[in-house]
């Protein structure tokens, strides 16, 4: 097991330098100066010495070899550099606001877990009957229709039409505990929908198998009431591969949240992203595009690990 | 046509419309996509604009076909370009492997380990905004799609002996990618093919919608959805239109996606359900109630039990007796049906199988007699572990892998009696020593995998007693062991025989060796059909049917002087001889053999043959 986390935990760490790497050679390769982009404005051509300036400063004149050691130097001293448009350190920024985004990822999976696992398993129970087909037609569609699409209807549902919860914003937990969680609740829904769409057919598929094993018919020799059998043996087992799919899905998440934290107003890591990709800012896109691949492995990490204690025989097989 | 490629056709028509709209915009007799119109903004659907006009008066029909145009045009060129792009890495990867494989697919998967949107992102920010650099992002994006479909079906197909006859002749390696891989890697392209233009929409429209995609004012569904947000308040079906088609066209293509993998490759597929968890589909037979026995009346007297697959008749009018402590050994070769006929005692069949005919009078506990044939599920449940229990053959299969053996030992003795805490861990304790596991209290808390195959297969037999059950039905207990282990499990059975003197036993197996050892009186059954019956002594010594005298005569225990192998194999179920259906591999058969099907005789009180001519030949 240990042996186990400790291969894992290298491929992890070997994946990161590549992202790390990657995100920092496109930047670095594309034509264009960023500092020359950075002090133009519109059409008018920026002032050559107040380029050359800014290139001194931002270490633009060094050889690309050296710019790429300092930048993995600092990114190992947790050093994103400082954002051109404001001068304030990135990782601050992010440190603010990656919460908030990993907040209504947490709420979206618990919501999508706690329904889709239950209708998945109705589902494969029911197979091939009317409530299947409901089930799978209503999970087809919810897989089809883009988050924000979602979003907006939610909006114009439950925002503009009911008035039952706010359009968007955001109100720190600190400061209205209640108002916080009214706001959260849209975003988290709209994103659980296409969760949810995902975590049903996959518990569907997953308890459809498992009740061809022949554990479950030992399971029915001994006796067992119906609910027992498919609480320990089918739903038990079923979950392990619905477990991985979600934290994949989570893992997609963390950068894939953008629409949703655009169109709820939600001031989270990936409208950060947007609006530093909008203005060009390097040091703010690289440093939230490492953010994000670094926490997307680890969560891959995780939930190999993790399957690797809720499946006993997954750490003998490898 | 079969179910698979009907559900096709819907999902495909629907694709080819929204294709053939899109195609036809420019012919089609529509506004102008550009044309404002202030003073008749917001306006509602009319004759000249049947959806209606946007904010700037604009028609909102032809922006949502135009719009349609420049989303599909960004979904399906990058679809297809990262198509390209991906075969040609995942046929090189595939087929070469080695460092080919390193720098094709290896460095493609690296891709994946970047959030989709993200990486979408990524190239904007360094491209700009507009269809080009979107369609370059998307097809980056999809090339590893693309690359691990292929790479995994031609790795297949590489090992395949008609490509490997072409590498042997010399056939330069990129015509044989192209000729014979390419072709056969084309079903799983065409599935991710539409799986990729359903999400490639997906991301498209979302930058369009964060206004990092299409650029205005060429209208594409995201843009659309962005700007009619805007004007929720004053005309909320602005966001109802391209909301429709943008979910609608994604969902063709998901649908169309789903359909083509099962009209492909059916075997993907999984087998719909389980019968035993619809309460009501077993309970067409009503259960006839239970009735007193007779004092001296068997534990289980089957009569002329039958039973089929749809018309398949797999077990025909088997008869057979259990008293109590008798152990009745049913022997056979596979497909003789002396699993089933196990199975059908506990109602285990396979949902495929029911029950057509006989009955299997059961004599309970309380003294009652209860036809297990016409039991459903629930009632059946009742008896299971308690009354009747069974131990499978593979128990590395019939273990929960993820439960300790512990708790799977306890639960069935739960499942019958009200234990818990210290005493249920005592039980279970106990009955782990009583199978001979070793080390019982440290053991239990072991998982299935921990075990060895002789101890698992303890731990079965654990489980399968937990319950103090009276009739136990062993499904060839010993086949998958090892032929030390073997002996160790019968002497197992054996003791449990001495120890438990009213409990009745059916012992699955086709090793004749194994039956002279445990059972009192055996029983042979060919395709489907009981052919003798008789005390195991009386039978090895005289058997009364050729094929138990052929079993006995291959069987190198049996000390025949010449071992003699049954030439044949038993019989389909579909193409059962007419008559006698041993007939076909008989050394003794006559030709009245093959007209007329040999009823049961008895050549003693306590014996049963199905041969015409027993009293001849043997």
């Amino acid at each position: 097991m240990l042996r186990y986390i400790a291969f894992r935990t290298l491929v992890a760490l070997f994946l990161v330098w590549i992202v790390v790497t990657i995100v920092f050679l496109l930047l670095h390769l594309i034509p264009g100066d960023p500092a020359e982009l950075l002090l133009s404005s519109g059409n008018v051509a920026a002032d050559p010495q107040a380029v050359a300036a800014l290139r001194e400063r931002m270490g633009l004149n060094a050889p690309l070899w050296q710019q790429y050691l300092d930048h993995m130097a600092g990114v190992l001293s947790g050093d994103l550099g400082a954002s051109f448009r404001d001068g304030a350190p990135v990782i601050e920024q992010i440190a603010l606001r990656l919460p908030r985004t990993l907040e209504v990822i947490v709420a979206a999976s618990l919501i999508a877990t706690g329904i889709g696992v239950p209708l998945g398993t109705y589902a494969a129970i029911r197979a091939d009957g009317r409530a299947d087909a409901a089930i799978s037609l209503f999970a087809s569609a919810a897989l089809s229709t883009p988050v924000f699409v979602v979003g907006s209807v939610v909006i114009l549902i439950f925002a503009q039409e009911l008035r039952w919860l706010p359009a968007g914003g955001f109100v720190p937990f600190s400061e209205d505990p209640l108002e916080h969680l009214k706001l959260l609740l849209l975003p988290a829904c709209t994103v659980a929908l296409s969760l949810l769409a995902v975590i049903t057919r996959m518990s569907r598929a997953s308890v459809l198998e498992v009740l061809q094993r022949d554990y479950v018919r030992t399971a029915r020799a001994k006796g067992l009431p119906v609910r027992a059998v498919l609480r320990r043996h089918v739903v038990r087992n079923a979950l392990i591969p619905v477990l991985t799919v979600l934290g994949l899905e989570m893992g997609t998440l963390i950068g894939g949240t953008v629409l949703v934290e655009f169109v709820f107003n939600w001031p989270g890591l990936s409208g950060y992203l947007v609006s530093a990709v909008d203005a060009r800012d390097y040091p703010e896109v690289v440093g939230i595009v490492m953010t994000i691949s670094v926490l997307f492995v680890l969560l891959n990490l995780v939930v190999d690990v993790l399957n690797a204690a809720l499946d006993p025989r997954i750490s003998l097989v490898r | 046509m079969d179910r698979s490629t009907r559900r096709l056709i819907l999902p495909a028509s629907f694709a080819a419309l929204v294709l053939a709209l899109v195609l036809l915009a420019p012919v089609l007799p529509l506004q102008d996509v550009r044309g404002m119109d202030i003073p008749n903004r917001f306006s509602g659907p009319s004759a000249a604009h049947w959806l209606g006009q946007d904010g700037f008066g604009r028609d909102v029909l032809a922006r949502l076909i135009w719009g349609g145009r420049a989303s599909l045009f960004i979904a399906v060129g990058s679809a297809l370009l990262a198509a390209i792009a991906g075969t040609a890495l995942g046929l090189l990867g595939g087929y070469f492997r080695g460092v080919v494989e390193l720098v094709t697919v290896r460095a493609v998967e690296i891709i994946l380990c970047l959030p989709p949107l993200l990486l979408a992102l990524l190239v904007v920010a360094i491209l700009g905004a507009g269809t080009w650099p979107l369609i370059l992002a998307l097809t980056i994006l999809y090339t590893p799609n693309y690359t691990r479909v292929v790479y995994a079906a031609t790795q297949q197909v590489r090992g395949l002996d008609f490509v490997t006859a072409q590498r042997a002749m010399g056939t330069h390696p990129l015509k044989i990618l192209l000729r014979t891989i390419l072709p056969n890697v084309l079903p799983p392209l065409l599935v991710q093919m539409s799986l990729v233009v359903a999400s490639a929409m997906v991301i498209e429209s979302g930058l369009s919608f964060l206004g990092l995609g299409v650029v205005p004012p060429t209208p594409s569904w995201g843009l659309m959805i962005r700007e009619a947000r805007g004007a929720m308040e004053v005309a909320p079906l602005l966001l109802v239109w391209p909301s429709l088609a943008l979910a609608g066209t994604i969902l063709t293509f998901n649908l169309l996606c789903d359909r083509l993998q099962s009209a492909l490759d059916p075997r993907a597929v999984t087998a719909g359900g389980a019968l035993w968890l619809r309460p009501r589909s077993r309970a067409a037979k009503r259960p006839a109630p239970p009735v007193p026995a007779a004092p001296d009346a068997p534990l289980l007297d089957i009569a002329d039990l039958s039973i089929a697959a749809r018309d398949l008749e797999l077990v025909r009018r088997v008869t057979l007796t259990v008293r109590p402590g008798e152990t009745v050994a049913l022997v056979g070769e596979s497909g003789s049906g002396k699993t089933l006929t196990g199975l059908a005692m506990t109602g285990l069949l396979p949902d495929t199988l029911r029950l057509t005919g006989g009955s299997a009078l059961y004599t309970l506990r309380d003294g009652t007699r209860i036809d297990l044939a016409s039991l459903d599920e629930d009632a059946m449940r009742r008896l299971r572990g308690d009354e009747i229990a069974m131990v499978f053959q593979d128990a590395a299969a019939s273990l929960n892998p993820v439960l300790r053996i512990g708790d799977q030992v306890a639960e069935a003795i739960t499942a019958h009696a009200d234990l818990s805490g210290e005493a249920l861990t005592a039980r279970v304790v106990a009955l782990l020593r009583q199978v001979g596991i070793p080390d019982p209290e440290r053991r239990l808390r072991a998982y299935p995998h921990e075990l060895s195959g002789g101890q698992r297969q303890r731990a079965m037999i654990a489980v399968a007693i937990a319950g103090n059950p009276r009739l136990l039905i062993a499904d060839e207990p010993t086949t998958a062991l090892d032929p030390t282990i073997q002996a160790q499990i019968l002497a197992l059975f054996a003791q449990l025989r001495r120890d438990t003197p009213g409990m009745g036993m059916i012992f699955v197996t086709h090793d004749l060796a194994v039956v002279a050892e445990i059972a009192d009186r055996v029983t042979v059954m060919y395709a489907g059909e009981i052919v003798e019956e008789g005390p195991v002594a009386d039978v090895f010594a005289q058997p009364r049917h050729p094929y138990t005298a052929a079993l006995i005569a291959s069987v190198p225990e049996s000390g025949a002087a010449r071992l003699t192998a049954i030439p044949g194999a038993v019989p389909s179920p579909r193409a059962m001889p007419s008559g006698c259906r041993f007939a076909p591999r008989c050394a003794h058969a006559a030709p009245d053999c093959r007209d007329h099907a040999p009823r049961a005789a008895r050549p003693a009180p306590n014996r049963i043959t199905r041969c015409l001519r027993w009293e001849e030949v043997t």
